[in-house]
């Protein structure tokens, strides 16, 4: 256990050593993967945040229920109870035809017109937030809603967010791809940073394998080189983005408030840093286990 | 301690190098092995430290079949064996102390104990206060001498040393055998490969002389 230990912090300190001493180089490497890696990070920001919005304005898509003009309160009291024992629905709001003419009244511009109207021709409503949001339920619902006795017609307000959604999920698989062309891409990168690291010391290398090194000894250093320049770089990434966000949020805040609304681009999990740091540690790990493989394999 | 039985190392393109070669070396002795330059001695000695595994016959290793071994366990015992290589293979982008410090890094011994060690082979072989100093800027006498502290750093049982005189002039190569003889009076078993003549040494030491892949030992010991 002891020994074990030892190792590994003797492969550390070599390669953390050997960063000190190519301190350029170390960095520019680093910065080569954190630009690589900002790219992804941001568009999954801007993604994630988008959705945040969505999932806000979905929450008030409402299906309208409207009854049919002859019947009684008992009826209305029938088909709310009903409505409200529904798994799939949330709330339910009762607004008779009396209210809703109130409602319409209270704007100006609509009373002379209502006043003309002898009686009124509003009919009594029931509006429903359903739980699941998506297209295929919220269809259900209103076939199931349209079955009920007395009840006119179902409205679903909003096929516009259906449509947003699909550009969202759209953006989703484009970024899913772009990460993982990137993410191949920084494979190579750090490989063949590796390779060369390799290479020169091809010598020391192969002493080593003559006088009793095993290959976990010869690979260890070379993984410890690849997880630090991801993590490196991956940190550089975190502060690329955390820069542009900045940026961007000059711009994002002064437009939300143009549509009188407090909008800006937030980090929304706490977590989000560290799994980027680990996904960057894991990618250069990865690659460095590949690019000495071929070395350690020839002994 | 190693035991070679009918061995033979053949490489692909240029047949056999070493063809049936039986003998046995024991704990403590001082072995020479002779023959021109192609004869087959490097072979031998990268068979006899697990460098190489034979094509056919069995070489044992303190009563281990390398042959039988895995891959994974061959790093280990390849730990038993200092070796002295030919072209010294030192590092030349590390200090004296540094080159010194690899078999003890890969035995897992760092800081102050390496330390001690380290000194302690380089005092061995009068180097102790050029430890600072890179490969580059010791003479070819010193270099050797170098490869022969970190052969020795880890307290091998065998030493191997592949034509450890070959470039240094009468006074120096005296030096370096004298060394290896010291090692030899503190137990440890030497093998030591040579084209020179040997004069005197060949009638106190066992000699394995070869000749194109052929082994005959020439002289036992006679006291």
């Amino acid at each position: 256990m002891k020994t074990w230990l030892t190792y590994h912090v003797q492969a550390l300190r070599l390669v953390l050593s050997r960063f000190l001493n190519n301190k350029l180089s170390t960095f520019l490497i680093c910065l080569s993967i954190g630009v690589t890696l900002a790219l992804p990070a941001t568009a999954y920001l801007i993604l994630d945040n988008l959705n945040g919005l969505v999932s806000n304005i979905k929450s008030e898509s409402k299906l309208s229920v409207f009854l049919q003009a002859n019947h009684d309160d008992a009826t209305v009291k029938k088909i709310e109870a009903q409505l409200k024992q529904n798994p799939a629905i949330r709330n339910v709001v009762f607004v008779s035809k009396e209210e809703a003419l109130a409602q319409l009244k209270a704007v100006d511009a609509n009373k002379s017109l209502l006043d003309s109207l002898s009686n009124n021709p509003l009919p009594d409503a029931f509006f429903i937030e359903p739980k699941a949001l998506d297209a295929e339920s919220i269809e259900s619902l209103k076939n199931e809603i349209s079955k009920i006795d007395r009840v006119e017609t179902v409205l679903v307000d909003g096929a516009w967010i259906k449509r947003l959604n699909y550009l969202l999920q759209l953006g989703q698989k484009a970024l899913l791809l772009l990460t993982s062309l990137l993410g191949f891409a920084l494979i190579m990168v750090i490989g063949n940073t590796i390779r060369m690291q390799v290479l020169t010391q091809q010598a020391e290398i192969e002493l080593s394998q003559l006088i009793g090194a095993t290959t976990s000894f010869i690979r260890r250093p070379f993984l410890y080189l690849g997880a630090l320049y991801g993590l490196g770089g991956g940190i550089l990434a975190a502060l690329i983005t955390w820069l542009i966000i900045v940026l961007l949020n000059q711009t994002v805040t002064q437009l939300a408030a143009s549509y009188k609304a407090d909008f800006k681009l937030l980090v929304h999990h706490s977590l989000a840093p560290l799994v980027l740091l680990l996904i960057a540690s894991l990618i250069g790990l990865v690659a460095a286990y590949f690019s000495v493989q071929p070395v350690t394999k020839k002994a | 301690m190693i035991v070679f039985d009918n061995v033979t190392k053949r490489y692909p393109a240029s047949g056999d190098a070493i063809s049936q070669a039986s003998f046995s070396i024991e704990a403590g002795e001082l072995v020479y092995v002779t023959g021109h330059s192609g004869a087959g001695k490097s072979t031998l000695l990268k068979l006899m430290a697990s460098i190489e595994r034979p094509t056919t016959g069995t070489v044992l290793i303190n009563n281990q079949n390398v042959n039988k071994l895995k891959e994974s366990t061959l790093p280990y015992i390849r730990r038993k064996f200092g070796l002295v290589f030919q072209d010294h293979k030192l590092l030349y982008d590390r200090n004296c102390f540094q080159n010194v410090a690899l078999p003890l890094a890969i035995n897992g011994i760092t800081g102050s104990d390496a330390a001690k060690r380290i000194r302690a082979a380089l005092d061995k072989v009068g180097l102790l206060n050029r430890e600072k100093c890179m490969p580059i800027t010791l003479s070819g006498g010193e270099q050797q001498r170098l490869a022969i502290a970190r052969a020795v750093v880890s307290k091998p049982a065998i030493l191997i040393a592949d034509e450890p005189t070959g470039n240094l002039d009468k006074v120096y190569a005296a030096d370096i055998v004298a060394l290896f003889k010291a090692f030899q009076q503190v137990g440890v078993t030497v093998i030591i490969a040579t084209h020179d003549a040997l004069g005197q040494a060949s009638q106190e030491n066992k000699v394995l002389h070869l000749n194109q892949g052929r082994l005959s030992i020439q002289t036992e010991v006679m006291i």
